[in-house]
């Protein structure tokens, strides 16, 4: 096993085997080709699958009120969630939705794959299975403009963009922004100690372009380049615009529902989720936990203000409300609410759905799953769900 | 582990910008500094294994690589004195691996990251066992009830404390086939069968071997030769440290790495923030970039640029392109740089 080294290393000659001498061996060929593709390809729009005529929605926002939440403080308590509970009066509840407490990551997941995936709580790994956000791309040819994710969790969500699977994967992702991450004081700051970017001149760029396009395996990318082009622009005008001013207890979640509103009024995409977390502060305060839920039903409410605000958007959009999974039935040592005791409340969250396809005011008390929202999402906009195993929902439509 | 063609390859491999580059940003968690350009170009990669696995730089990049495994980053970075000596103790052989990963999860930082009996025990035992706690209900069971302080034989070893829960852990012996295994992959990027992590794993706990041992084994193997055949994608904290130390040849300040880290990681596909990073810092006139007139050579600091930034030597069609469009008025020494900055293959290693 132990190995014996060299025992005159300076006596190799420039001749021998270098990296660049491997790689162009081929060795390479097929990682390089996995390697270097796109995380996302911007494609036309052409005719997939056809829309369902007869339904009005056009886009969906899927609002995952994340972080482990209880219906108890929720729609228990209308006074907590008026937003929420509004929607709820206009809409369709579904007041016992089953979950599987698979840890914060893994329930989100499988709400966005339709299959209970069991995951590590701080694992850093994209899943096995395809998201809607990849059925919806590749069933539907959306580009990645038309399919985003706003999160607050940071670096451990950006792997709800798209799964590992062979049929689908980063060309078919989603783009994700974490808006507490990217929009925050400290990074502007850093950004601002460097100064702002220089104009170049015309002749310059189109130097600049030149020299791009003379590089190795310049062509094969220059979709990307495009695409890349596109979000970078919105970054740097998102970051100009207050988003990273935003302070209090929900801070982060705050910021994923400003930056769901401004990627719906610029981009209105065909499907925009949104994933809190904050409301996992119950673990060492019960009082913060119901403070972030006031707050985050605030924002939520921002958001649909952007909906019911425009004609287009308020015909055309379907919203969806659910958390990942509840929170335990009694308080810990520390006045808090772990999630683990295996009860209802922990078990059973509410599902809530508005839109105009949608039945109003009523309340279902079928059992469901919320691996069933996958499947509903992708139905309502024309696609389908194919490796999903949760249903569409019952009894939601007018 | 066998040695094939490629193993016997790796032996007659010299150290070009290329490799070197590979391997410092596997090792080190960064390119190259210019000194250790000088020093290892040229040189085989025994040397380089030799001088460079076990350092202090090394463990301090080890020491990154398993905080963020834990995801104990940005506010939940572990930021004791115990930590900070830990590269400093890992190098004098004052402190074992396992030793070290036990003080990371004795951490206050571990524990406010996994606040909660429940998140804190299953955490504890899908991070450094790898096992299913769904499918283990009973023994996460025993874990919590530990955490709690309640007495139990939890991972077959009584317990009745967090410290308890970490202890037994790190001492199971699945412990030691898991680490390996997280380790074969992210350096070697390849799966370790089970059957050579457990072999290995007696090895290191029979005391025959250590981890740096083992790791100095993998690298002069068949499979890192493989790897270094392949590129892969460079991660975001990888991204920001090899753009300082390619621009200015040092590390950057560990709060403005994780700031810019922290919000590449926030998007899906950090490209678009990566160019706009590049681009703020190449017209901060921070950089130092030689004048266009003071060039003699205009081929050979052209060469030199893709050396430094892609590990390579331009094509034939790169150079004399490169050339004809420096040769041009509004073209700057930064424009190039920029132009390989952005280029794929600067963000693949």
């Amino acid at each position: 096993m132990a190995h014996t080294p060299s025992n005159n290393p300076t006596s190799r000659s420039a001749d021998s085997l270098t990296r660049r001498k491997l790689l162009k061996a081929g060795l390479a060929a097929g990682a390089m080709g996995a390697c270097a593709s796109a995380p996302f390809a911007w494609t036309s729009r052409a005719n997939g699958l056809a829309l369902p005529g007869k339904l009005k929605t056009k886009r969906v926002v899927l609002v995952l009120f994340a972080g482990g939440v209880r219906t108890r403080e929720t729609l228990g308590m209308p006074d907590n969630v008026p937003v929420l509970s509004q929607m709820a009066t206009e809409g369709v509840t579904y007041d016992r939705a089953r979950t599987s407490n698979l840890g914060h990551f893994g329930a989100a997941l499988s709400i966005f794959t339709g299959i209970s995936e069991a995951r590590g709580i701080r694992e850093n790994a994209r899943g096995p299975d395809p998201t809607l956000f990849e059925y919806l791309r590749k069933d539907l040819q959306l580009p990645a403009s038309d399919v985003w994710i706003s999160t607050s969790g940071g670096v451990q969500q950006t792997n709800y963009s798209h799964s590992m699977h062979r049929d689908y994967g980063a060309d078919f992702g989603a783009n994700v922004l974490d808006g507490d991450g990217i929009f925050n004081r400290e990074f502007r700051e850093i950004l601002a100690s460097y100064g702002k970017p220089k104009q170049w001149a015309d002749e310059e760029r189109k130097l600049l372009a030149k020299l791009r396009s003379d590089l190795a395996g310049a062509e094969e990318n220059k979709e990307r380049a495009k695409a890349v082009a596109t979000v970078e622009r919105y970054v740097m005008e998102e970051l100009t615009r207050g988003t990273a001013d935003l302070r209090g207890i929900n801070s982060g979640d705050a910021k994923a529902l400003r930056v769901a509103r401004n990627l719906l009024s610029i981009f209105r995409p065909r499907l925009l989720s949104v994933v809190l977390q904050q409301a996992d502060v119950a673990h060492g305060s019960f009082n913060s936990y119901v403070e972030v839920i006031r707050k985050n039903d605030a924002a939520l409410g921002e958001l649909m203000q952007v909906v019911r605000g425009d004609p287009e958007l308020a015909d055309s959009t379907s919203v969806i409300v659910l958390p990942e999974f509840g929170r335990d039935r009694d308080l810990n040592s520390r006045r808090g609410l772990d999630h683990g005791d295996g009860s209802d409340d922990l078990n059973f969250v509410s599902i809530v759905c508005w839109g105009p396809d949608f039945r109003s005011g009523q309340s279902v008390t079928d059992a469901v799953r919320t691996i069933d929202v996958c499947p509903t999402v992708c139905e309502l906009l024309g696609s389908k769900a194919g490796m999903a195993r949760g249903q569409r929902l019952p009894r939601l439509f007018s | 582990m066998m040695r094939g063609t490629l193993g016997t390859m790796l032996d007659e491999m010299i150290l070009d910008d290329g490799f070197l580059r590979c391997m410092s940003l596997d090792f080190l968690g960064r390119p190259p500094l210019e000194s250790e350009r000088r020093r290892f170009v040229g040189k085989s990669i025994a040397t380089f294994s030799a001088e460079v696995l076990g350092s202090r730089d090394f463990w301090s990049h080890w020491l990154d690589e398993q905080l963020y495994y834990f995801l104990l980053i940005d506010n939940f970075r572990p930021a004791g004195e115990r930590i900070q000596a830990m590269p400093a103790e890992l190098e004098a052989e004052r402190l074992s691996v396992s030793q070290a990963l036990r003080q990371i999860l004795l951490s206050s930082s571990f524990e406010l990251r996994n606040p909660g009996a429940d998140t804190f025990v299953t955490v504890v035992i899908e991070q450094l066992l790898g096992i299913n706690v769904q499918k283990n209900a009973r023994e996460l069971e025993i874990g919590k009830r530990a955490y709690d302080g309640h007495k139990g034989t939890f991972l077959g070893r009584e317990a009745s404390s967090q410290s308890d829960v970490i202890r037994n852990a790190v001492e199971d012996e699945r412990f030691w086939p898991e680490f390996l295994e997280r380790e074969f992959q992210r350096i070697v990027r390849r799966e370790l069968p089970r059957r050579e992590s457990q072999s290995w794993a007696r090895r290191i706990r029979s005391g025959e071997w250590t981890y740096l041992q083992v790791l100095r084994d993998w690298v002069m193997g068949e499979a890192y030769a493989e790897r270094l055949s392949q590129r892969s994608p460079i991660s975001n904290r990888l991204f920001v440290r090899s753009v300082f130390v390619d621009l200015f040849d040092r590390l950057p300040e560990r709060s403005e790495a994780r700031r810019m880290r922290s919000a590449l990681d926030g998007m899906g596909d950090s490209a678009p923030l990566r160019s706009v990073l590049v681009r703020l810092i190449l017209d901060s006139d921070q950089v130092e970039f030689p004048l266009k007139s003071s060039l003699d050579r205009p081929r050979d600091w052209i060469r030199a640029q893709f050396l430094r930034f892609l590990g390579r030597p331009p094509e034939a069609s790169e150079l004399e392109s490169f050339a004809e469009t420096l040769r041009q008025p509004a073209c700057r020494p930064a424009t190039v740089v920029y132009a390989l900055m952005t280029h794929h293959e600067y963000q693949l290693y």
